[in-house]
C-alpha cells in the first residue's frame, strides 16, 4: 500500500514539483484525521467539501469514540450504535459531554491529572445507555417521522451540555 | 444621629449576621433620651454597654426574645413608624424595661408574657380581645409552643445561655432573614392548630403564611406556597377529588420530573443494574413492571441486554398501569414504541399490557408465566400507594411470591409520611420537600450552565415548573387528604425492610457496578456536587447533601 503511494508521489513530484495535494490521497487524509480530537475534526469538516464528506464518515467517529479505550468494545456494539443513529451522533450527543463533564469534576476534585486520560469502559457504557434512552424518547415524541434525522437531542439529554453540531 | 450596630452583635443574634440589623437603631436614633450613659455596670453585658445599653448578662435571653417579638409585631403594622417617632419612651439604656414599655404601648390591652426558658403552652391562647380583626391581635394569640418552642430556639438564643440549639433535621431556609424563620414557624403553628382542630386559628395562620411566602424567594417560596395551599384545602375541606388527574397528565408531569433531576434516572439505572445481574446467563427473561408509565426504564436495559457477552436473551415485558379513562390504550402504544426500539437493536421482544386500577387487583394467573423463563418484578414509586388500603400490600406481595421472581426491585421515597399523627407527617414532609425543591433549584432546570441557546433555557424552565407541579401534587396529597384518598404514604427503608422480611423476602445487595454507574450519572448533572449516593446495607440511597431522598433496594425469595 505504502509503496504505491510512494510511487505515485514520486511520479507526481517529477511532474509537478510544487503540486502535492493531500486531497488526492484519501487514505492518508483519513489516517491523519483519525488522530484528531473531536473539536479538530469538526473544524476539519469546514475546510472544503471533500473534507466535509470524509469527516462525516461514521468510521472516523467510531475510531474517535473508542480509540482511547483500554479494551476495545465488543462486536455487537457497532450494529447497535449504527441502528441508534451512528457514531458521530453518539459522540456529539453523549460521549463528548459525558467525558468532559466527568473530567471537569475530577480536576475540580483536586486531582491534578490534566493529562489526557483513558476513557474507561464505564463512561462509554453510560454514554451508550443515555444514547439509547434518547433514541427511545425521539420515538415517543417524533412518532415515526424523522427518527434518525433531527440534529438536536431529545429532552432527556438536555442535562448535558448543549453541543455545537457539525 | 444614628448609631451603627456593630457587627459583633453575635451575642444577641448568633446566626443572622447577614440579615439587616433590627429596627432598634432607627427608632432609638430619633429619641432624645439617647445620650444617657449609665455607668453603673454590675454584671452588664460589655458590648451593649459600649452602645449605651445596660443589659444584665442574665437578662440577655429575655431581651433577645423581646426584641424579636417586637420586631415581629412592628413589621406587621404599617402605621407604626409614625407612632414611633412621636412617642417618648422610658430610659432606653435599660433595654429590658424599655422594650417592655414599647410592647405594652403597642398593645395596651394584651399583656404579653414572654417565656424565660419554659414554654407558654396555652397561656396566650384566648387573650386576644377583638376577635374579628386580623393582624397584631391575632398574632398575639399564637401559642408559644409553635413560635417559641422550648427545644427549638434557634438564632435568637444568646450564647452565654448555654442551651444547645436542637435541630434534628435542619429545615432548609434559603435566605437567613427573619421572615424565612417566621414563615416556617407559622406553617408549623398552623399545622398544630389543625391537629388540635382549632380551625379559626388555623385559618388566620394559613393566611399569614401566604403573605410571608410571597416575601420569600426561590425554593422556600414554592415549598411554602404548596404547603400553605394544602393546609388551606384541609382547613376549608376543599379536598382534591380523587382520582385527581388523568393518568396521561400524571405521566406527563413525571416525564418532566425525569428530565429535570436525576432521581428517576437514578432509580431506573440502579434497578436495571440489579435486574441485569439477576439475568446473567439466562436465555429467556420476563420483566413485570408495576410502574409502566412511558416505559423510560426499559430502553437502557434492552441496550445492556443487547450488548451483553453471549448476546441478548428473549425479552418479554409485561406492563401494568391504570386505565387512562379516555379510551386510548396508552399502555399498548408504549409497547409498540418499545417494540420498535427492540427491533432496531435486534432484541427479541414480546409485550403485554395490563390495565388495573390498583396493583392488588392483579392475579398471577393472568400473566401467563412460562416455566422456562426468569422473572423480575419492578416497582418504582408504586408500593407506597398500596398502604392506603389495609391488606393491599400483603396481597400484592403474596402475588409477587407466586410469580417466583428471580429478583424484585423496589424504589421508594426515603421518608416517613405515613405516621398516625398529622403534625408529625406535616413536619416530616416539610423537611423532605424543602430538600427536594432545594435540589431542583440548583439543578437549574437541567441546563448545565454552559452552552445553551435561548430555546433550551425556556424548555428547561418549563420542565422545572412542571416538576414542581408534580411534587406539589404529592404535597397536597400528603397534607390535605385522608383515608383511602391519601395515597402518598411514603415509608422509610427500615419500615419496608420489615414488611418484605415478614412477607418472606430477603435482601439482595446491589453491588459496586450499580454504585459506580449511579455516581457517574450524578456527576453529569449540574449541581452534581450536591447529590450523594450512599450505600446502606446493600441498598443504594440518593440524597441531597446530608438528606437521603430515595432508596433503591432489591429482594429475592427466601
Amino acid at each position: 500500500m505504502l509503496h504505491t503511494h510512494n510511487n505515485i508521489l514520486e511520479r507526481e513530484t517529477k511532474r509537478e514539483k510544487h503540486n502535492i495535494s493531500i486531497n488526492d490521497h484519501n487514505d492518508i487524509l483519513i489516517e491523519v484525521l483519525q488522530r484528531l480530537d473531536g473539536r479538530s475534526l469538526a473544524a476539519a469538516a469546514c475546510v472544503c467539501k471533500k473534507w466535509c464528506s470524509i469527516v462525516r464518515n461514521d468510521a472516523l467517529w467510531e475510531h474517535l469514540c473508542f480509540r482511547q479505550l483500554s479494551v476495545p468494545p465488543s462486536v455487537g456494539v457497532r450494529s447497535v450504535v449504527l441502528a441508534l443513529g451512528g457514531y458521530r451522533r453518539l459522540y456529539l450527543m453523549c460521549v463528548r459531554p459525558v467525558v468532559s463533564r466527568l473530567k471537569k469534576r475530577r480536576s475540580n476534585g483536586g486531582h491534578t491529572e490534566v493529562v489526557r486520560r483513558l476513557w474507561n469502559r464505564n463512561e462509554v457504557e453510560l454514554s451508550l445507555s443515555l444514547f439509547c434512552v434518547e433514541y427511545y424518547e425521539r420515538l415517543l415524541l417524533g412518532d415515526g417521522g424523522a427518527v434518525g434525522g433531527g440534529e438536536s437531542a431529545a429532552k432527556s439529554l438536555r442535562f448535558l451540555c448543549k453541543t455545537v453540531n457539525v | 444621629m444614628k448609631r451603627d450596630y456593630p457587627n459583633q452583635n453575635h451575642t444577641l443574634f448568633p446566626g443572622s449576621s447577614s440579615s439587616t440589623p433590627p429596627l432598634l437603631p432607627d427608632l432609638t436614633g430619633k429619641s432624645k433620651m439617647w445620650d444617657e450613659f449609665n455607668e453603673q455596670d454590675t454584671g452588664v453585658d460589655e458590648l451593649l454597654a459600649v452602645l449605651g445599653y445596660k443589659v444584665k448578662s442574665s437578662d440577655m435571653v429575655d431581651v433577645a426574645q423581646k426584641i424579636e417579638h417586637l420586631e415581629g409585631v412592628l413589621s406587621n403594622d404599617d402605621g407604626l413608624s409614625q407612632m414611633a417617632s412621636d412617642s417618648i419612651h422610658q430610659n432606653p439604656s435599660d433595654l429590658s424595661s424599655w422594650l417592655e414599655s414599647m410592647i405594652c404601648e403597642l398593645n395596651p390591652v394584651v399583656q404579653v408574657q414572654l417565656p424565660g426558658s419554659g414554654s407558654i403552652a396555652g397561656s396566650l391562647v384566648g387573650t386576644s380581645t377583638s376577635p374579628g380583626s386580623a393582624g397584631i391581635d391575632d398574632l398575639q394569640a399564637i401559642p408559644g409552643d409553635a413560635i417559641y418552642p422550648p427545644t427549638k430556639k434557634q438564632k435568637s438564643l444568646s450564647e452565654d445561655n448555654g442551651n444547645k440549639t436542637y435541630s434534628p433535621n435542619p429545615i432548609v431556609i434559603i435566605d437567613s432573614q427573619e421572615n424565612g424563620i417566621r414563615l416556617v414557624h407559622t406553617l408549623m403553628a398552623c399545622a398544630e392548630a389543625v391537629q388540635q382542630d382549632d380551625m379559626k386559628r388555623a385559618e388566620t395562620l394559613v393566611k399569614q403564611a401566604g403573605y410571608l411566602a410571597v416575601s420569600q424567594a426561590g425554593a422556600m417560596r414554592k415549598v411554602a406556597t404548596y404547603f400553605a395551599e394544602a393546609l388551606a384545602r384541609r382547613i376549608y375541606r376543599l379536598y382534591p377529588k380523587s382520582p385527581q388527574d388523568a393518568p396521561a397528565f400524571r405521566d406527563l408531569l413525571q416525564m418532566h420530573f425525569y428530565e429535570t433531576c436525576p432521581y428517576l434516572k437514578f432509580a431506573h439505572f440502579t434497578a436495571n443494574q440489579a435486574i441485569l445481574e439477576a439475568f446473567a446467563g439466562k436465555k429467556k427473561v420476563h420483566v413485570i413492571d408495576f410502574s409502566m408509565k412511558q416505559g423510560m426504564q426499559w430502553p437502557a436495559l434492552m441496550q445492556a441486554l443487547a450488548l451483553r457477552p453471549g448476546g441478548p436473551p428473549t425479552f418479554r415485558l409485561t406492563g401494568i398501569g391504570p386505565p387512562s379513562g379516555d379510551n386510548t390504550d396508552h399502555l399498548q402504544e408504549v409497547g409498540w414504541k418499545l417494540a420498535q426500539l427492540a427491533d432496531t437493536i435486534h432484541v427479541e421482544f414480546q409485550y403485554r399490557g395490563f390495565l388495573a386500577e390498583s396493583l392488588s387487583d392483579l392475579e398471577p394467573a393472568m400473566l401467563e408465566l412460562r416455566e422456562d423463563e426468569v422473572v423480575a418484578v419492578n416497582s418504582v414509586f408504586e408500593m407506597h400507594e398500596l398502604l392506603a388500603r389495609p391488606g393491599a400490600v400483603e396481597k400484592v406481595l403474596s402475588a409477587v411470591k407466586e410469580m417466583k421472581p428471580e429478583i424484585l426491585t423496589v424504589v421508594e421515597q426515603e421518608a416517613n409520611h405515613n405516621g398516625p399523627v398529622f403534625l408529625e407527617r406535616f413536619t416530616e414532609s416539610l423537611h423532605y420537600y424543602s430538600t427536594l425543591f432545594d435540589s431542583l433549584e440548583s439543578s437549574g432546570g437541567g441546563g448545565g450552565g454552559s452552552v445553551e441557546s435561548g430555546g433550551v433555557a425556556a424548555a428547561s424552565n418549563q420542565d422545572k415548573i412542571m416538576s414542581e407541579v408534580y411534587l406539589g401534587k404529592q404535597i397536597c396529597n400528603v397534607v390535605a387528604c385522608e383515608g383511602p384518598d391519601r395515597v402518598e404514604r411514603h415509608e422509610t427503608l427500615a419500615q419496608w425492610k420489615t414488611r418484605f422480611d415478614s412477607a418472606g423476602f430477603q435482601p439482595v445487595h446491589l453491588g459496586s457496578n450499580a454504585y459506580k454507574q449511579a455516581s457517574m450519572l450524578l456527576a453529569l448533572f449540574a449541581g452534581g456536587d450536591g447529590y450523594r449516593v450512599e450505600e446502606n446495607d446493600g441498598c443504594l440511597m440518593l440524597g441531597w447533601h446530608t438528606r437521603s431522598l430515595i432508596t433503591t433496594s432489591a429482594w429475592k425469595l427466601r
